[in-house]
């Protein structure tokens, strides 16, 4: 008797295939991230959407019309909040560099005066200039950071702006014809596979909707906590930091410490000399990564890639090294997908059965098309 | 100029789907999102559909030929019923994925349809008017195979 967990294979041989093959693909995807990046947009898109396109199905509206009303609606909104916030980015963008030197000067100053505190606190720092070494490094970082990391994020997301508005357009196609792409690939498929086809469709499409419905609904769980934290706290614009931390928190690892900083510079900035609201700033994101890990993302992406912790944290380490942030963010989704197909194939492979039934259905048709050929 | 006043006509694989019992009851745009679900395969004469003992993930219509639904390993003692064109098959694992009772073979060259479990549990949460039309007729089927059953034992003589 076959269960569906027995329907995929599991073991070292399978995580390291998968892994190779996760790898490989996100090499792949470093040579073309214009497509790589709207692809993973529309995807997070189309499972944003396909609640509002189902609740449009059930009242009675056609699939093909409720993904056309829904994408066509979301374009629109974009278009409308783009419009009168273009001539804002561009004020902004003018005052932007003076702005973000300003945060890190801040940033900077906080640095300072905490190395000066502990070097005042302890004897062994004072007698390694542990402040002055500290502080040259410092600088060297933030100058280093200006002007090359930043400049080059945005000049790399001024270049992949145009290929954003694939999003939409992939997102459209991807709620219209979702289950056409599924029939076509599965007409392929020998009789003596197509059950496990089908399963694995539908464990692939869970696996992807879990993680991807999960991220979205963490979000906005941890912009809720940070900024109800921060605006306690006090420090300005706390939601629209709040929501910036939640999207970073979609990297893996780094994104939580980046969130963080950004909270941190914008905090230290404006409260020169109240260091409490820094250290209550680090407590609220502190509060937030540890509820996080024991609370919200079992609520929310839980088990949704079904993976051991030891290739899920091989697997992020492995994404950002070959393919950066969006091998990051990429990896773990990319991963359950790419087990549940590694999984579904070594399961037919080892099922002698299954291979005895399809050997046969081949001799019969070999018999078949060559019943009048004979000699 | 008034050819919007024109009566459509159907796409034959529509009307096909149509004749089957299951969805008999469907308007003809529920059909063409059931059209869009259903996956046409094709089987030899003696080939297997599923084995006993597999978790079932779809339904059977039988659009051309027969099915022999069998032990397995012995299909001619083990014989149980032979599925004609329009009746359907492997029902129960719609409802739940449960293995699959007995096996299921093609009796002479055959064309089926198959919906998976997943599709429709989508149209339950898509199309729930498609999909409770479909469950009833599902229900009737049941029924009737019940009845069908229960009228065998009965009339066996003790």
């Amino acid at each position: 008797m076959k269960s569906g967990s027995s329907y995929l294979a599991s073991g070292p041989f399978v995580w390291l295939v998968t892994i190779a093959i996760t790898t490989l693909l996100l090499v792949a995807s470093t040579k073309a991230l214009w497509l790589v990046v709207p692809l993973l947009i529309a995807i997070i898109l189309y499972y944003m959407m396909y609640p509002v396109v189902r609740r449009l199905a059930l009242s009675g509206i056609g699939r093909d019309s409720a993904a056309g009303i829904v994408a066509g609606g979301v374009t629109l909104l974009v278009v409308l909040i783009m419009i009168p916030l273009l001539p804002w980015l561009a004020a902004q963008s003018v005052s932007g560099e003076q702005t973000l030197l300003r945060y890190l000067e801040g940033g900077r100053l906080l640095v300072d005066r905490t190395l000066a505190g502990l070097e005042s606190q302890f004897a062994f720092l004072r007698r390694l200039d542990f402040h002055a070494e500290m502080g040259k490094r410092a600088a060297e970082f933030g100058d280093t950071f200006v002007q090359k990391q930043i400049r080059e994020a945005l000049v790399a997301a001024a270049v992949s702006l145009p290929s954003l508005l694939l999003a939409p357009f992939f997102a459209f196609f991807f709620l219209r014809d979702g289950q056409l792409f599924t029939k076509l690939v599965t007409r392929g498929v020998p009789n003596a596979f197509f059950e496990r086809t089908i399963y694995m469709f539908e464990r692939v499409d869970a696996t992807a909707k879990s993680y991807f419905q999960g991220l979205l609904k963490l979000t906005a769980i941890d912009t809720v906590f940070l900024g109800v934290g921060m605006l306690i706290v006090g420090v300005p614009n706390a939601l629209v930091i709040a929501l910036v931390a939640a999207v970073l928190e979609w990297v893996p690892v780094v994104g939580t410490v980046v969130g963080c900083v950004f909270a941190v510079l914008v905090a230290a900035t404006d409260y020169p000399n109240d260091p409490w609201v820094v250290y209550a700033t680090v407590g609220v994101f502190v509060a937030n990564r540890v509820l996080d890990n024991f609370f919200f993302i079992p609520l929310t992406v839980g088990r949704s890639i079904r993976m051991h912790p030891l290739p899920t944290v091989l697997m992020v380490a492995i994404g950002g090294a070959v393919a950066g942030i969006p091998g990051l963010i990429l990896a773990l989704p990319l991963a359950g997908v790419v087990a549940t197909v590694v999984g579904t194939i070594a399961a037919i492979v080892n099922d002698p059965r299954l291979r005895a039934r399809n050997a046969y259905a081949k001799a019969l048709l070999a018999k078949r098309v060559t019943a009048d050929l004979q000699v | 100029m008034f050819g919007f006043l024109k009566q459509k006509t159907e796409h034959p694989r529509i009307s096909q789907i149509r004749q089957i019992g299951l969805f008999s009851t469907l308007k003809p745009r529920e059909l063409r999102v059931i059209e869009g679900l259903l996956h046409e395969r094709e089987y030899l004469q003696g080939e297997v559909v599923f084995d006993e003992g597999e978790e079932g993930q779809a339904l059977y219509v039988v659009l051309r030929g027969r099915i022999l639904i069998c032990s397995q390993g012995d299909p001619v003692a083990g014989r149980v019923a032979e599925i004609p064109v329009g009746a359907l098959f492997g029902e129960l694992a719609l409802l739940d994925g449960i293995p699959r009772s007995k096996q299921a073979r093609a009796a002479e060259n055959s064309v089926v349809l198959a919906l998976s479990r997943a599709d429709f549990n989508g149209l339950l949460d898509t199309h729930a008017a498609i999909a409770s039309k479909i469950a009833l007729q599902l229900a009737r089927d049941l029924g009737q195979k019940l009845v069908t059953r229960f009228l065998t034992v009965e009339s066996r003589p003790l």
